[in-house]
């Protein structure tokens, strides 16, 4: 019989100062070598859940407790956080905060010493996790020399150097790009499957859960709603749509292939068994792909960017920009991607005249960024940063927003007329007198947006604005963005989340390595396989799985592609 | 209503436990992040200079404004050891950012400890009574080897250490406790007053020790006294505007946000 | 504004090979020693050789003419208000009551007139800048000649609390992660529409005040995370905490800690009882 590792019974939380349960009536078990992946909206209790594995939840909250939790034979509410954990690692969302030392070996070493483990083995501990995360050779950098996904692999490294019995990791790679969320998963995969280590992962990143997991938890408002193994609970879709979570694009696709000709005899959740699995139903169903012409993007007039052999390069020699040109024109609503490093937000600085060229030309409406000062753009290009909290400057939402009004000068009953205006676009002008701060991220976010539409820009750029949020949060940002592109705003988005960008976005432009490799509109562009894979960018499973259709066809969503298939009659 | 009527219990099912709530590691009841963070903050706006002060050539950095700030936040002790260990960082990182590094620290720490037991509650009473005696020394080893070893003239020395007098005398008198009251207040715009009050002072009691060491060694004569005696003043005050206008906005931001607060912050 | 980061040599020296301790006991006794003596000889003697040694060190010529080209106004400025007007200072130190003028500015000249740069001010104020230089060039001697965690080992060896230790070592870490964050809150300020180049006065205070208030409370609110993340790592340990990096006092180190204290002892005996180092006195 498989050693449990982790058992919940009937546990509930209220955490102090609060009304509602984060956690309610919560059961479950923990196998040893389980990979078990919690899924939920934000708010479900995920995290709390997370905490709830090494005492966190409750001792260092306080709070209300009910039930019982079991971790390696351990009562958590008996034993010290301290003593939990040299059992339980965990790793955290944020890259950046969760780093305490001044180089990659300190950090590994930081738990061992706190509790007391010998110099000795600590020496040995940590070469071993190194090799093992694939940071040997690192060892006296600074980790501000790392990147995010070399950041959270030396989280991994720390927790795993503990010998823990289980590793409770929260949203470990949601601040990361496609590139770094693969190195997290992989190196989970091999630390489960080659040495056995339990693994808790909270996380959004259905397409991963889906290849490596052995089980999923589902969480809604604190409760468990479904547990079990991924193709059997991502083939639930109308129970994981209403709570708020995102199943794999496999999955939609037969949900919705489902619906119209009837269930099929297999459900895959992952990409290879669906493409597997598309080729054994074509014969059984009548298909007929719909035909999308062919997007012609050539714009005539000014383009309101002009970008002519771009080159940048920064005071260390980085080059980070080369010979880049491209143009984008009045109303046009445009992805850019790549990985992280190729140049997205160097390029998108140079349109705010926050950069210069090293060589070549930046043009906004056919004068040259050299003559325009940044607060000259700033009237005319909004921008909203990925943290929106680096952009909150003032006490209350009201004062966010006519903040950029009353430095450029506006008059008082056009500061009143405009933050109204915007606030009421935005749907926030409830929250008029609150303070910024004190919102969820999502509205942080959206006050951003206000802010900025406030001085009725002709371009809003969005620098990476789902990073970090839920399937959900995700959607109302980019809802936002439609709504600007509606009111005739040229809108540009930094994202490498392509799979949520075709409904929106009409054309891409791909940077790798400081290049343009692919400017094309977005279907074309979603299907350029190899120069995406050269990017390090994966397009969405819809369009990998309708490519054994019909590549011809350039389909993009679930919808598109369920739509082929009709009943044989 | 009873079971079975449709309406759902909210009682969780499980037993409820008694959780000993151990909270974090704290430094005199502030969370040692708390102080943590505020120790960076204090070194990155080390970096950042503010004006120039006429008279020595080198500009002051944003820190000094908000060293009195810090204390208010955190309490006596670890608002002292942030602002310590800040400004020590800074002086690791860019020695030649200070005059006289262990002047700047030394400054740094005795203002946070200042500003720390300023709370109305008088519950740091010992705490207070070691910054007085710190400061009169400072003052008297100050004025005193001025006047006495270096034959500059009284009125020069007093004019020219109007911040540094004028402060101590607000520290003693019941102003320091106007102040702390003022910063606790609900109302935004006596917490400004009390902020800039207070940073008049703190900055001032700051800038006592820090000048009474760099005095030590610099020994400037009578007619640099003079030559300050004007400019001193609109340098504090500036000092004391960008605290007043960090602090409110800082304070405000925090009661917002909730953030569970150490055990002696005056905000 | 350019990112700080902590310097440290670029090559190994009898420094690197020393525990941090010793050099602590070298920044105490030579910043000491700096504070007291007042002769612009031997004050000028010690500034010559922590220049040399730092050389010898490893730090850079490069930053060595930075610090020097940073204070060169307030040394300037330091040499011409002593020079002119230090008169009584040296009549209280020395004695004197006549000084030795090299150059009288004309009595008709407003201010100034009739005064002038006297040798003994020049001197002085020589002893002022030599005495800032060596107490600002030790520092580099000391913590850029050590890898950080050994200096905390150390001070934890000093009976530092730990805690003391490791917020020193934190702020280290955190500081290039918060200096990038205020230049994304300066960044995004300009994208409001703030012209910090047309800003003079007052309002840029104001405009760079703002910077320090989201920089303040997002470090706060991300201070909570820190908290827990702390907790999840056992923090703050076992009383018998142990240590990756050791500190060990060699022989170099107990020689040169014999050599400082000595150096130490007859600098304050000789300073007292013989006058070395007075300004006036016997060097």
């Amino acid at each position: 019989m498989t050693e449990i590792v982790a058992k919940f019974d009937s546990v509930s939380y209220l955490y102090p100062r609060s009304s509602k349960l984060a956690l309610r009536d919560v059961s479950l078990e923990i196998k040893k070598g389980e990979f078990v992946g919690l899924i939920g909206p934000s708010g479900a209790g995920k995290t709390t859940l997370c905490l709830t594995f090494n005492g966190i939840v409750p001792q260092f909250y306080g709070g209300r407790f009910w039930g019982k939790i079991v971790i390696a034979g351990m009562d958590s509410l008996e034993v010290s956080i301290h003593d939990l954990a040299r059992r339980v690692g965990m790793v955290f969302e944020d890259p950046e905060t969760q780093i305490t030392a001044t180089s990659v070996e300190a950090e590994v070493a930081f738990a061992l010493e706190n509790l007391g483990v010998p110099r000795e083995e600590i020496e040995v501990r940590i070469v071993e996790v190194l090799k093992i995360l694939r940071l040997e050779g690192m060892e006296d950098k600074h980790p501000h020399e790392l990147s995010g996904g070399q950041k959270q692999r030396l989280a991994i490294a720390s927790a795993l150097a503990l010998q823990p019995e289980l590793l409770v990791l929260d949203e470990p790679t949601s601040q990361l790009d496609t590139l770094g969320q693969q190195e997290i998963f992989a190196a989970l995969h091999a630390l489960n499957q080659k040495l056995g280590i339990t693994v808790v992962i909270a996380s959004h990143a259905s397409e991963a859960l889906a290849d490596y997991a052995d089980r999923l938890i589902l969480l809604a408002d604190g409760e468990v709603i479904a547990s079990g193994r991924p193709n059997e609970l991502y083939s639930q879709v109308p129970l994981l749509e209403t709570c708020g979570v995102r199943p794999p694009q496999v999955s939609q696709i037969f949900h919705l292939i489902a619906s119209r000709v009837g269930q099929p005899a297999a459900f895959p959740v992952t990409l290879n068994a669906g493409i597997a699995h598309f080729r054994d139903i074509c014969e059984h169903y009548r298909l007929a792909c719909p035909k999308f012409a062919a997007l012609d993007l050539k714009k005539t007039g000014t383009p309101l960017f002009s970008v002519q052999e771009l080159c940048y390069r920064y005071p260390d020699g980085t080059e980070a920009l080369r010979g880049v040109s491209l143009d984008i024109h009045r109303g046009e609503y445009v992805l850019v991607a790549g990985h992280n490093g190729a140049g997205k937000s160097t390029l998108v600085k140079h349109f705010l005249s926050l950069s210069h060229p090293t060589s070549g030309k930046v043009l906004v409406d056919g004068v040259s960024t050299d003559r325009l000062s940044v607060s000259a753009l700033a009237r005319r290009i909004g921008y909203v940063a990925q943290n929106p909290d680096n952009q909150i400057f003032n006490a209350t939402v009201w004062e966010e927003v006519a903040f950029s009004l009353r430095v450029l000068g506006y008059s008082d009953a056009d500061v009143q007329c405009r933050v109204k205006d915007s606030l009421a676009t935005l749907d926030l002008l409830e929250q008029r007198d609150l303070h910024p701060l004190s919102l969820p991220r999502s509205d942080r976010v959206r006050v951003v947006v206000a802010a900025a539409l406030a001085l009725q820009p002709e371009a809003i750029v969005f620098d990476e604005p789902t990073t970090a949020q839920d399937y959900r949060g995700a959607k109302v940002i980019l809802e936002l963005s439609r709504t600007l592109h509606a009111l005739g705003k040229t809108v540009v988005v930094i994202t490498h989340q392509l799979y949520l960008m075709p409904s929106y976005a009409e054309r891409m432009i791909v940077l790798g390595g400081g290049k343009i490799v692919l400017d094309a509109p977005l279907r074309q562009a979603f299907h350029a396989l190899e120069t995406l894979r050269t990017a390090s960018l994966v397009p969405p499973q819809a369009v990998l799985l309708s490519r054994v259709l019909d590549p011809e066809a350039l389909l993009v969503t679930p919808d598109e592609v369920a739509a082929c298939f009709f009943p044989n009659d | 209503m009873a079971i079975g009527e449709g309406v759902r219990l909210d009682t969780p099912s499980g037993e409820e436990r008694e959780v000993k709530a151990v909270g974090g590691t704290t430094i005199d009841g502030a969370p040692i992040a708390y102080v943590v963070a505020l120790a960076a903050v204090v070194t990155v706006l080390a970096f950042i200079p503010l004006s120039v002060v006429i008279g020595s050539g080198k500009s002051f950095p944003m820190s000094q404004g908000i060293y009195p700030l810090v204390g208010w936040l955190l309490g006596p002790v670890a608002g002292a050891l942030a602002n310590g260990i800040g400004s020590l960082a800074g002086v690791f990182l860019a020695p030649h950012t200070s005059t006289m590094p262990i002047a700047t620290v030394f400054g740094a720490a005795a203002g946070g400890l200042a500003s720390g037991s300023m709370c109305v509650r008088d519950t740091r009473r010992s705490l207070r009574v070691v910054s007085v005696v710190v400061f009169v020394l400072a003052y008297s080893l100050y004025a005193g080897r001025a006047v006495l070893q270096n034959g500059a003239s009284l009125w020069a020395v007093l004019l020219g250490s109007l911040i540094n007098w004028s402060a101590l005398l607000l520290f003693l008198l019941p102003t320091r406790t106007y102040f702390a009251r003022w910063i606790g207040d609900q109302d935004l715009r006596k917490v400004a007053m009390g902020l800039f009050g207070g940073t008049w002072m703190i900055a001032g009691l700051v800038h006592l020790c820090t000048s009474a060491i760099i005095y030590f060694v610099l020994n400037w004569p009578n007619a640099v006294w003079v030559s300050i005696a004007p400019f001193a003043p609109f340098e504090h005050a500036v000092r004391c505007l960008v605290g007043t206008v960090i602090g409110t906005g800082v304070i405000a931001g925090l009661r917002a946000i909730g953030l569970v607060k150490p055990t002696y912050a005056l905000y | 504004m350019t990112i700080g980061a902590f310097q440290t040599v670029a090559r190994d020296s009898l420094f690197t090979r020393l525990d941090f301790r010793t050099k602590l006991l070298m920044i105490v006794v030579v910043t000491g020693i700096a504070f007291i003596w007042e002769s612009p000889l031997l004050g000028g003697g010690l500034a010559f050789i922590v220049l040399l040694t730092c050389l010898f060190a490893g730090v850079s010529f490069a930053y060595i003419w930075r610090v020097v080209a940073m204070t060169a106004p307030f040394y300037l400025i330091m040499i011409l208000t002593q020079a002119l007007f230090a008169g009584p200072l040296i009549a209280a130190r020395t004695g004197q009551d006549r000084l030795t003028m090299l150059l009288t500015f004309p009595e008709h000249w407003w201010l100034i007139g009739g005064s002038g740069f006297s040798r003994e001010g020049l001197l002085y104020a020589a002893n002022v800048v030599f005495k800032t230089l060596t107490m600002t060039l030790i520092i580099p001697l000391g913590i850029f000649t050590t890898d950080i965690n050994k200096m905390v080992v150390s001070m934890v060896r000093l009976k530092i609390p730990y805690r003391f230790v490791f917020i020193f070592s934190s702020t280290l870490r955190f500081f290039p992660l918060l200096f990038q964050e205020a230049h994304f809150i300066l960044e995004a300020q300009r994208l409001r529409g703030l012209a910090l180049e047309e800003i003079r006065g007052i309002k840029r205070l104001n405009v760079y005040a703002r910077i320090a208030i989201p920089l303040i409370l997002n470090t706060m609110v991300k201070s909570q995370m820190l908290e827990v993340v702390l907790q999840s790592k056992a923090f703050p340990g076992d009383a018998n905490r142990t240590y990756l990096h050791e500190s060990r006092l060699g022989k170099a180190d107990y020689i040169l800690i014999g050599a400082l204290s000595l150096f130490f002892v007859t600098a304050i005996i000789s300073y007292f009882v013989f006058g070395l180092g007075k300004f006036g006195g016997p060097a």
